[in-house]
């Protein structure tokens, strides 16, 4: 169940998308390319009319529909740990059995996915499965090509400014998107459109912002937007980047929230606690449990998962025409967004720094994490910033007996809570024990509420 | 003790046992027994043994409060309450100066970080796996032949600890049966257990930040030779209950008798649920 009208219809929608990449398929009119989110190259893939097969959204349509065991199956069978990602793992299994009939696998989800011309990997620094995913899926595939692009950023280092070394990188990064370009023209036999590239680019651009000015609607009492939606609404923030369709969504979501704060009207109505989705990709099959905590009269008005844009205007980057040179700068830019505001505060690092200034700015009761064992890259360091973030911030104000037994007002951190499964495995979750860890979390929150100095 | 007016009861149904704990002026009555698949007769069975030790009629009892993994399973219940705020609440009637709770039950741990309240401020669990619960010691016990009730005391009398490597309560029965076969004492093998069982357990409890008094409760709180591990590993001394099993029941009905006080202060009534047992039948 959804709070928003925006977020019923992201499933159809990706529905349709999925049946389009099947039609585009069967047409064979257009490239359809296996690829991943968060690399700032869809502008280049819509630019060379590429259509984009987002494997890991796959898997995770898989995972919420909860027919992602068979597919996870098989990958064991192929020799694969259970204990790699299993959205890797899921697609791995899906492309072994869909090459080995010679059509969709049995009853494949909303109708399956598309084999692709060739496969865009991507060797960030985050993720090491996507490097390896489609080398693997390669075997079953073995006349599909693979481009692999790499796009690193400089990490935080307190005592430097990185903006010592990003000159470096955004070389770097510049040729790699050039490489890309020049793959896709070979595989296209187009020449890429520089103008089509730059308009596409600016209407990026102009998503990024809109859909920040949109999720910080979500700062209102009550809330009128949770994360239960914005696991939706991040279909076209991290699928749909660079279409007119995304933005288009982004208008109408805010049009739609401001309509609901002018109304009063929020995720819950009797909005009693307001948290925090502070790390961990979701487990897709169990996005049930937000409307869990909802009938506990706690929304969440913000998430770092899936958040993959930053406003522009925020950011500190050069100028330039060229959409290549733009694009490499605002990758840059969206990784170092938090590193200013980190090196201000003493213990802080970006990760922190953005919890930190989120608490404050959406009203903060608690947060809560999901760690999903098979995914290191998202996953490793959400404990380590929640013990930082415990150490060095204290926003609640609390009455407690001091020395000579006087009651003297002091301040104490936020209460966390770990849920732990995973994204598509749906044999790591016990609904049970979940909902258990929320009733006591719930428990907690009352009673700091309870005990909250004035 | 609070100083109560009347009666309140609390009942813990864990994953091993089911607790109830009477209390008036202090407990009246305590009743420990085994949990079956059949939660709710079971609820009854117990409560029924609880009133008839304490002497009060059910009718008596101003209110109920259900806690534990079957809290929903207790039909005559009138609130349930997690574990969670049931031990932080029982233990803190027992140790005022309490600040961190290691709840070590049949088939899970938890931890749990009050105030001088006894509210809960943050925790920690464990429910995946029963590495690090009671069940571990249970499986142990059984492959070494040992009473549980014997466990703690000969793994004191070992000299030299063995070393168990694996975590995985399968694989550590596997481990210890073969290092049995090798010749070494059942006591180094039962240190051992304890020392890697306090190391699993001691890992989960440093997620929140330990600070003393450090409270053991549930089963594993019976097992001096785990106490002395997890308190080496630690760094903490750790004090135990008199009764570790009851500190959730307690918990429960003192959470009980603080909601019939809350009310009476404000002039609310309270809601109590009919109070009528289910007939027991022995099946």
């Amino acid at each position: 169940m959804t709070a928003t009208r925006a977020a019923a219809s992201v499933g159809p929608m990706v529905k349709e998308f999925i049946t389009g990449t099947l039609r585009a398929r069967a047409e064979g009119k257009q490239k359809l390319a296996y690829t991943f989110i968060v690399c700032h190259h869809e502008e280049i893939f819509r630019a060379m009319d590429v259509i984009p097969l987002w494997t890991e959204n796959f898997a995770g349509i898989c995972g919420a529909k909860r027919d992602a065991e068979r597919f996870l199956q098989r990958a064991e069978s192929l020799g694969l740990s259970r204990s790699l990602c299993t959205y890797a793992l899921c697609g791995i299994g899906f492309d072994q059995w869909r090459e080995e009939l010679g059509e969709m696998p049995p009853d494949a989800p909303w109708g399956g996915q598309a084999r692709p011309d060739f496969m865009i990997s991507s060797g960030q620094i985050i993720c090491d499965p996507r490097s390896k995913w489609y080398q693997a899926s390669q075997q079953y595939m073995s006349d599909v090509p693979i481009y692999n692009i790499d796009l690193p950023y400089p990490l935080f280092q307190r005592d430097r400014d990185h903006r010592d070394v990003w000159g470096y990188y955004h070389k770097y990064i510049v040729k790699q998107l050039r490489g890309l370009v020049a793959f896709l023209e070979e595989q296209t036999g187009k020449k890429m459109d520089y103008d089509r590239l730059r308009e596409l680019v600016d209407l990026s651009d102009r998503t990024w912002n809109l859909i920040d000015e949109t999720y910080k609607l979500r700062r209102a009492v009550p809330c009128p937007m949770g994360t239960g939606d914005a696991m939706n609404t991040m279909v076209p923030i991290n699928f749909m980047m660079a279409t007119q369709k995304a933005y288009d969504f982004f208008l109408d979501l805010k049009k739609e929230l401001e309509e609901k704060i002018a109304k009063g009207e929020g995720e819950i109505q009797e909005e009693k606690y307001r948290l925090m989705w502070g790390g961990g990709l979701p487990a897709w099959y169990a996005l049930n449990d937000f409307n869990y905590f909802n009938s506990k009269r706690a929304s969440f008005p913000v998430e770092t998962t899936y958040r993959m844009v930053a406003p522009l205007y925020e950011m500190d980057i050069p100028e330039t025409k060229d959409p290549i040179e733009h694009l490499a700068w605002r990758w840059l830019g969206f990784w170092t967004f938090w590193y200013d505001r980190a090196q201000k505060r003493p213990g802080s690092e970006p990760d922190v720094e953005r919890l930190i200034n989120w608490i404050e700015e959406y009203k903060i009761d608690g947060v809560v994490m999901h760690e999903a064992f098979s995914c290191r890259s998202w996953h490793v360091g959400l404990i380590w910033q929640l013990h930082q973030l415990a150490k060095i911030y204290k926003p609640i104000p609390l009455y407690m007996i001091g020395k000579g037994g006087k009651k003297e007002k002091g301040y104490r951190e936020l209460p966390s809570l770990i849920l732990e499964s995973d994204i598509i495995d749906i044999t790591s979750y016990s609904e049970v024990d979940t909902r258990n860890k929320i009733d006591a979390f719930i428990e907690t929150l009352e009673s700091i509420r309870l005990n909250k100095a004035a | 003790m609070v100083t109560l007016a009347t009666y309140f009861a609390g009942i813990d149904v864990g994953s091993t046992m089911t607790k109830v704990v009477i209390l008036n002026h202090g407990i009246i009555a305590s009743i420990i027994g085994p949990t079956g698949p059949e939660q709710r007769r079971l609820a009854n069975k117990v409560m029924e043994e609880a009133l008839k030790k304490a002497d009060v009629s059910l009718q008596a009892i101003t209110y109920i409060v259900s806690t534990g993994y079957g809290r929903i399973n207790v039909p005559f219940a009138d609130k349930q309450f997690t574990e969670i705020t049931c031990h932080a609440k029982g233990i803190a009637s027992l140790f005022p100066n309490a600040k961190t709770i290691i709840d070590i039950g049949g088939q899970d741990i938890k931890a749990i970080k009050i105030d001088a309240t006894g509210k809960t401020v943050d925790f920690v669990m464990n429910d995946k796996c029963a590495a690090g619960s009671g069940r571990f010691i249970e499986v142990i016990a059984d492959t070494l032949g040992v009473p549980l009730d014997q466990v703690g005391g000969l793994s004191l009398q070992s000299k030299n600890p063995a070393k168990i490597s694996n975590i995985c309560t399968i694989y550590a029965q596997q481990e210890v049966a073969a290092s049995l076969a090798e010749g070494i004492s059942v006591s180094d093998l039962l240190a051992g257990v304890h020392k890697s069982l306090a190391d699993r357990i001691s890992r989960m409890v440093n997620r929140l930040r330990v600070e003393e008094e450090v409270i053991v409760t549930g089963g594993g709180g019976k097992n001096k030779g785990l106490l002395k591990a997890l308190s080496e590993q630690l760094g903490h001394q750790v004090l135990v209950p008199e009764e570790p099993l009851i500190t959730g029941a307690l918990g429960a009905a003192l959470m009980g008798s603080e909601i019939v006080e809350k009310a009476k202060q404000n002039h609310i009534p309270f809601k109590t649920k009919e109070r009528i047992l289910e007939e027991i039948k022995i099946l």
